[in-house]
């Protein structure tokens, strides 16, 4: 028995990268270079890209032995209990939606102000929310070839950008391998953490496939291309502009642009940040809003937020509150120009997912011992194990830094606690008496 | 544990209310799907077809289906006869459904409109 219509490996690699592919994701580029010497960031870079394989590996054998969208949501709930899968989710999501969408609208916003500069940034930001919540609305998918076509053009443009100024600067390792203070090399790696944010969000996608396996194929392939594109294209901005110039703009990509190819070059680059923010938002707001409307059905959420539209069955409400929630925050960065605190408030959260994720693999050998594992992480806890201490390891070395980071995650965490022990029983208990009796036994 | 004829029973009645709802029907006019259900823990196999918005239920399975349900044979009873939404069973892990997820989301509202919350 198979189904109609799968999605191939190529699809799965494009989707995984395509999550991750981003317009901020630049300026961590450029942050992971500030924290290292000369043009060492490339170390940074393929670690930050070795450690998510790490958690790349125990996503596959989650995914494998739970096949299912609701992702970290059950596996969470099987490793420890629902109390802790529902904190941890709903906090995911929360830092995800203002962390990510927060950071990427304004360095989109930096980069269509250098375009067109007339007009108010604030303006195209809107406008492109606008339009990507009402293609989800509308139910428009982004068909699995747009996607191909989409990643694998931003991957090319990206290669050949640093292609082009490597030959252009004449360029040669200086000192590939002195990337100076212990600490500056550990912060740097944490935020070359944040490049790859969001390969593990194509597991939702382990229904739609033929083999499960196909999602850690994906996923490692994906982690493996990014770490050189991200590795190349980096070195080649601080080999071209000074780091500090870089720094100094939210949108290091254009400048960078402009330096190697000119005017033409820094509209090249508008369209590839054009692209990785608009599947940034679409990939955003659909894992967001169906998130939404799941938890609503389990009555986590209010009931209004499980409203479809009768015509395009999309959950409209979430969508529009998600657009709401994206907007404010915009103008909120916009005013305050913060969003460096989102990228790291981002990778943090991601860090302590991934180090909950090594710690599901080794609770759930032990609770679910029998049950079938497609992918079973080799040399038995040794990599769980490398999961948990080293991701732990990034969070708090960043928080460290970042009080701010840190203390809006202590906010944040404990809001989603007490939402989880009084919001959430309060819903079923409304949800349990409106509850009618069984039909079964009355049918 | 359901047995066999409980779970038919069940799609039977999730049938005859799909059908004898019209707003349904139209909503589904376009939707042509094959959902395959079966349980885990007995011998049940069912066919759900939707065509022209029309649902009819045959006992065993087909080669390609657009959707597969798949539960113990409990969940699965309690899911077609609308004591439980599929929601919970399916964020625990208890319930498997393969497929495209704009059709999930499909079955899950049909449910809702026959069943309510």
């Amino acid at each position: 028995m198979q189904l109609k219509r799968v999605l191939t490996l190529r699809t799965v690699v494009a989707t995984s990268a395509g999550l991750t592919l981003a317009s901020s994701t630049f300026v961590a580029a450029v942050q992971v270079a500030s924290y290292v010497l000369g043009d060492t960031a490339w170390i940074a870079i393929l670690s930050g890209g070795v450690l998510c394989f790490l958690a790349a590996a125990c996503f596959s054998e989650l995914n494998g032995l739970l096949p299912s969208a609701a992702g970290i949501r059950l596996y969470f709930g099987r490793a420890f209990n629902n109390q802790v899968a529902l904190t941890v989710s709903l906090l995911y999501m929360l830092i995800v939606v203002i962390g990510v969408l927060g950071a990427e609208s304004y360095v989109l916003a930096r980069v269509i102000n250098e375009v067109f500069p007339g007009v108010q940034p604030f303006f195209w930001i809107v406008l492109l929310m606008f339009l990507v919540t009402v293609i989800n609305i509308r139910g428009i998918k982004i068909a699995g070839h747009f996607q191909d076509v989409v990643t694998y053009g931003l991957i090319v443009s990206l290669v050949a950008f640093a292609l082009i100024a490597f030959n252009r600067a004449d360029f040669q390792l200086t000192a590939p391998f002195t990337p100076g203070s212990a600490s500056g090399l550990i912060n740097a790696i944490a935020l070359g953490v944040f490049l790859f944010v969001g390969f593990e969000w194509v597991t939702p996608l382990a229904e739609e496939v033929t083999q499960v396996k196909q999602i850690s194929q994906g996923m490692m392939i994906a982690i493996g291309i990014l770490s050189v594109t991200y590795a190349a294209f980096t070195v080649a901005m601080t080999a071209v502009v000074p780091k500090e110039a870089l720094a100094a703009t939210a949108a290091p990509q254009m400048l960078f642009a402009r330096s190697v190819l000119g005017e033409p070059g820094a509209a090249w680059m508008a369209l590839v940040s054009l692209g990785a923010s608009f599947t940034t938002f679409n990939a955003g707001i659909i894992s967001v809003s169906r998130f939404m409307y799941a938890s609503a059905r389990e009555q986590v959420l209010p009931a209004i937020f499980s409203r479809l539209s009768p015509r395009f069955f999309t959950p409209w409400v979430s969508i529009i509150t998600l657009f709401i929630v994206a907007v404010t925050v915009a103008g909120i960065i916009s005013l305050t120009h913060q969003y460096l605190v989102l990228v790291e408030l981002a990778a943090v959260m991601e860090s302590i997912v991934y180090a909950l994720v090594g710690l599901s693999v080794i609770s759930l050998r032990r609770r679910m011992p029998d049950q079938p594992r497609p992918y079973r992480v080799k040399w038995g806890y040794v990599i769980p194990t490398l999961t948990i201490v080293v991701f732990t390891f990034l969070a708090a070395a960043v928080l460290e830094t970042n009080r701010m980071a840190l203390f809006i995650l202590i906010i944040a965490f404990l809001f989603c606690l007490v939402y989880v022990n009084t919001a959430v029983p309060y819903l079923k208990k409304k949800h349990g008496q409106r509850k009618r009796s069984s039909r079964r036994r009355t049918s | 544990m359901a047995t066999h004829t409980e779970i038919t029973e069940s799609l039977m009645v999730f049938k005859d209310k799909y059908n004898k709802n019209e707003r349904l029907k139209v909503m589904n006019k376009d939707w042509d799907r094959v959902v395959v259900i079966k349980a885990t823990d007995i011998e049940s196999l069912h066919t759900l077809t939707v065509w022209k918005g029309v649902v009819s239920l045959n006992e065993g399975t087909t080669e390609k289906p657009d959707l597969t349900v798949i539960s113990d044979s409990e969940t699965l009873a309690d899911i077609f006869y609308g004591d439980i939404t599929p929601t919970e069973p399916y964020n625990d892990g208890t319930l498997k459904i393969l497929g495209q997820e704009d059709d999930i989301i499909r079955l899950d509202f049909i449910s809702l409109m026959i069943w309510g919350e």
